[in-house]
């Protein structure tokens, strides 16, 4: 008898506040050790942490580098100033400011709120475009945005001075102030990446397509995430200006975001323990080169002055960096309490028991996918009943996986319709055929690989708007079910691969699917696997109520477990019925059967060759 | 109606200087997967040789031809040393490879020449001016037009007429078909960096022509417009590469030429949110690139 186990709820929380007290244990300590050099440095340690944190929340969850986020930072510092700015000073620096706008004298907290605030509004007025973009495409469209905000405060003079310095602002940010912020953007930045909004955008980040047909909107994520951090990278910018004391947009411009960015990417964007440990490490870096810049002797050497000497070894590190670990100095894992301080709870099997049984079938009405030069599905019509383990076979080529792209909304028909109940599934978006309550597996395995196995599972149940915790048990139950209780906190992408195929279909599961689309669930699998995965999909109509379609070019497999098989060649259905009857029909026989049967069941081994076997643990039966 | 012909012409020369540096960073980007933020600075390469030929005395033709062979080679060199150690990694690594190598290069620019401008002096007839009635056209932009044409003429002819142009337009559609024809994968990655190095190149000359000076971060600016291009055109589609930049440059030059004189220091603002408009309505890009996924 086994317990099934799912992380603790406070686990996030006590690890976010062992890396802020980390943080600021570090930053007292140079303070302390280094006096008042010492607290400068530790000072714009706070302040840069905010930044990078900024950053760190839109690109490490949604794995997209931006360079605008300077752009926020630029202009929470002039609003910040203007509003904390005493009017007789601004009188003089900027003569033509409107007088509503600035003269206040607020309190710098008060002025950060609106900061913080307006940062938001910025952030998602801006975000449209670059939610929308993807990967790359995004990441120019960042750096636009930046050049955007850098060009309007270099021509509004009358707002910000123009290209002289807007001097006169006041050094509010101490000590104090820098590692309160610190401590509390790593709080934020933790809870985030963790909560279900982190989550999911990570999932997005990982696989795209997969997190679309688990029903996760990714657009609406990053857009998220932007205006989140664009709120953070603006209160940066204004700890930054209140540092400072007197600056112009240049320094805003892209040597910050540079900076920024590199501290980010050496530690790791993927963590928020990488970005803060990168900020520590670029800085001492910078801070020694900085000293060698003006010339050094070297034993008999003498180094001559090299001009950027700072940027030069900056640079280089970066490259190191990523040549020997792509994912940062920090990889993948966060600050966390060690193993045998935290604590898993038990998770109870009551509560599983789901309203029984979809009563919708799956309508497919004439539906045609051409594409150029090629028409790969003609004309297919199939009604698919809810509650049963229905096949779908055909030879390599046949248009089986293109018809499953077409039903999930991967891929716009051409012509046709495809119904699910009542509703129209062919102009959804992947997303939301998923909410539909319609789950599939991929052909070439898509998972979250940088999420761990329980994170894969959970982040499919929370997409279909399950709470968090009860995600997490969720995610629990179908490892259990599926035998991968055992490696829930290992790395997805470090699974061997029969664990793959099972971890893909639990998390097909746990969005709790009236209709699960299987593509080729047993290809690459041994003998032993494929028998033991019939046996699971066989049980599956009965005890979660959902239907299935099974894809596969394998006769044998499908034939064993389906009461119905569909056959499709060249794009067309070409036979539809029990499996007796279609094994008996002349066209199938031609045109699948023709060229196998002289090889009778066997078929299986050489359908996809079996990776080396590197499974360790076998489901527990 | 004039200023109207004297505009079109200053948008395309301007908008071809843009497409010529599109064209480059689409025709790796489609084959490597890599957004070259160092283009910029292969750019600035080919503006040093130039510099650096006149400085011997060589006549201005040689100097021209001995700036595109720099930036070829540069181009080759960064691929080799830099990126080829990073292939197959993923699209923000790489951005932030090149990233690192183009702020590396701009240092040694500043230590090993000069953080300051140095003048390149180009023949005269270059600078002279065109005078049609009422239109004075300046013979750069002519000549710019000219060689835009040219070289994309001769790109399309490579791309369409030649095996291994055949075999770049098949790897940008799917490298693996491209190990299946038996061409070796090396070959194609140097030969789409050695052509946008020669693309980088050709646009240096027409920019240093009309700059009259070099300076280590000549080529930021107009490298930064081409990634927009490529992005308004749609992220490795070459068409769509040539398509943004001819449209970037018209909507730059427009702004210039017509927008009133109090909104004129706001044109790189407003240009950009035009364009950044654009890809909200298209986020494929106005020619997307067409690659078939299976999954």
């Amino acid at each position: 008898m086994h317990q099934v186990t799912a992380p603790s709820p406070f686990q996030t929380v006590t690890d976010a506040i062992l890396l802020a007290a980390a943080v600021a244990l570090l930053m007292g300590a140079v303070a302390l050790v280094f006096g008042l050099p010492g607290q400068r440095t530790a000072t714009l340690f706070g302040v840069n942490l905010c930044a990078v944190l900024a950053f760190q929340v839109f690109s490490g969850n949604s794995g997209i580098v931006s360079f605008g986020h300077t752009a926020f930072m630029a202009i929470g510092a002039y609003l910040s100033a203007w509003l904390t700015m005493p009017a007789s000073m601004l009188r003089v620096t900027l003569p033509n400011l409107p007088s509503w706008l600035g003269g206040h004298e607020l309190p710098v907290l008060v002025a950060l709120a609106a900061v913080f605030v307006l940062g938001l509004g910025a952030a998602l007025f801006s975000g449209v475009p670059v939610a929308r973009l993807n990967g790359a495409s995004a990441s120019i469209a960042t750096l636009g945005i930046l050049i955007i905000v850098y060009s309007v405060l270099s021509a509004a003079r009358d707002l910000t001075g123009g290209n002289r310095a807007f001097y006169g602002v006041p050094r509010a940010t101490g000590f104090g102030l820098a590692a309160a912020f610190a401590c509390g953007f790593v709080l934020l930045a933790r809870l985030y990446r963790d909560s279900r909004w982190g989550l999911m955008l990570r999932a997005a980040r990982d696989n795209e397509p997969a997190a679309r047909a688990c029903g996760i909107d990714p657009v609406r994520l990053r857009l998220g995430a932007w205006v989140l951090s664009g709120g953070m990278g603006a209160v940066a910018g204004a700890l930054y200006g209140h540092m400072l004391g007197a600056f112009t947009p240049r320094d805003f411009q892209f040597d910050l975001a540079f900076g920024l960015v590199a501290m980010m990417i050496v530690g790791g964007m993927g963590t928020v323990t990488g970005a803060a440990g990168g900020v520590a490490l670029i800085m001492a870096l910078q801070e020694g080169l900085q000293r060698l810049e003006t010339g050094f002797t070297l034993g008999p050497l003498q180094v001559p002055q090299v001009f950027g000497l700072p940027i030069l070894g900056t640079s280089l590190v970066i490259l190191l960096v990523l040549l020997l670990r792509p994912q940062g100095l920090f990889g993948d894992r966060e600050l966390t309490l060690p193993a045998r301080l935290r604590t898993r709870q038990a998770v109870g099997t009551e509560g599983m028991s789901r309203p029984a049984g979809g009563t919708r079938s799956l309508r497919l009405d004439a539906v045609t996918k051409a594409f150029a030069g090629l028409t790969a599905l003609r004309n297919v019509s199939a009604d698919i009943p809810p509650g049963r383990v229905t096949g779908l076979i055909g030879p390599n080529g046949a248009g089986k996986s293109t018809l499953v792209n077409a039903i999930t909304g991967q891929l716009p028909l051409s012509s046709g319709q495809v119904t699910f109940g009542t509703e129209r599934l062919d102009r959804l978006a992947p997303q939301d055929v998923a909410r539909t309550g319609i789950a599939r597996t991929f052909q070439n395995i898509r998972l979250f690989e940088r999420l761990s196995t329980e994170e894969n599972v959970t982040v499919a149940a929370l997409a279909q708007g399950v709470p968090l915790s009860r995600a997490r048990d969720r995610a629990a139950q179908e490892l259990d079910h599926v035998g991968l209780a055992g490696m829930a906190e290992r790395r997805a992408g470090s699974l061997p691969y029969g664990a793959r195929r099972r971890l893909e279909i639990a998390r097909a599961l746990a969005t709790d699917p009236a209709f699960l689309l299987l593509d080729e669930p047993a290809a690459g699998m041994n003998p032993e696997e494929t028998a033991d995965l019939a046996r699971r999909l066989r049980s599956l109509p009965a005890a979660r109520g959902a239907g299935l379609l099974l894809i596969d070019h394998d006769l044998p497999f499908v034939m064993s477990l389906c009461g119905r098989v569909i056959v499709l060649n060249r794009g067309e259905v070409i036979a539809d019925g029990t499996p007796e009857a279609v094994q008996r029909d002349p066209g199938v026989i031609e045109a699948y059967l023709g060229t196998r049967a002289s090889r009778g069941p066997t078929a299986r081994q050489e359908a996809t060759p079996p990776p080396p076997t590197e499974e360790m643990t076998h489901a527990p039966t | 109606m004039g200023t109207l012909l004297q505009q079109t012409v200053n948008a395309l020369s301007l908008g071809g200087v843009y497409a010529l540096l599109a064209l480059g960073l689409a025709t790796v980007f489609s084959i490597v997967r890599l957004i070259n933020f160092a283009h910029g600075e292969v750019m600035t390469i080919a503006g040093y040789g130039i510099w650096w030929a006149l400085l011997l005395a060589l006549p201005a033709p040689v100097a021209i031809l001995a700036g595109v062979a720099v930036a070829v080679g540069a181009a080759l060199a960064m691929e080799r040393i830099a990126f080829r150690p990073m292939r197959g990694a993923d699209v923000t690594t790489l951005l932030i490879t090149s990233f690192a190598v183009s702020e590396i290069i701009k240092v040694l620019f500043q230590n090993g020449i000069s953080a300051r401008p140095v003048p390149i002096v180009l023949p005269a007839w270059l600078t002279s001016t065109i005078d049609l009635g009422a239109v004075r056209i300046g013979m750069i932009s002519v000549v710019s037009i000219a060689a835009v044409v040219l070289a994309l003429g001769a790109m399309a002819l490579l791309l369409r007429r030649t095996p291994l142009g055949l075999a770049m337009r098949a790897a940008a559609e799917d490298f693996a078909v491209v190990r299946l024809m038996g061409i070796k994968a090396n070959h194609v990655v140097a030969l789409a960096f050695a052509i946008s190095g020669a693309l980088a190149g050709i646009a240096a000359v027409l920019w240093v022509a009309q700059r009259g000076s070099v300076d280590p971060l000549m080529g930021a600016t107009p490298v930064l417009k081409a990634f927009i291009a490529t992005v308004l055109g749609g992220l490795g589609s070459l068409g769509g590469a040539v398509l943004g930049g001819f449209v970037v440059g018209a909507v730059e030059v427009f702004l210039q030429g017509f927008l009133p004189e109090a909104a004129l220091p706001y044109r790189e603002a407003i240009s950009l949110s035009i364009i950044i408009g654009l890809l909200v309505l298209r986020p494929d890009g106005l020619w997307p690139a067409a690659n078939v996924s299976r999954s």
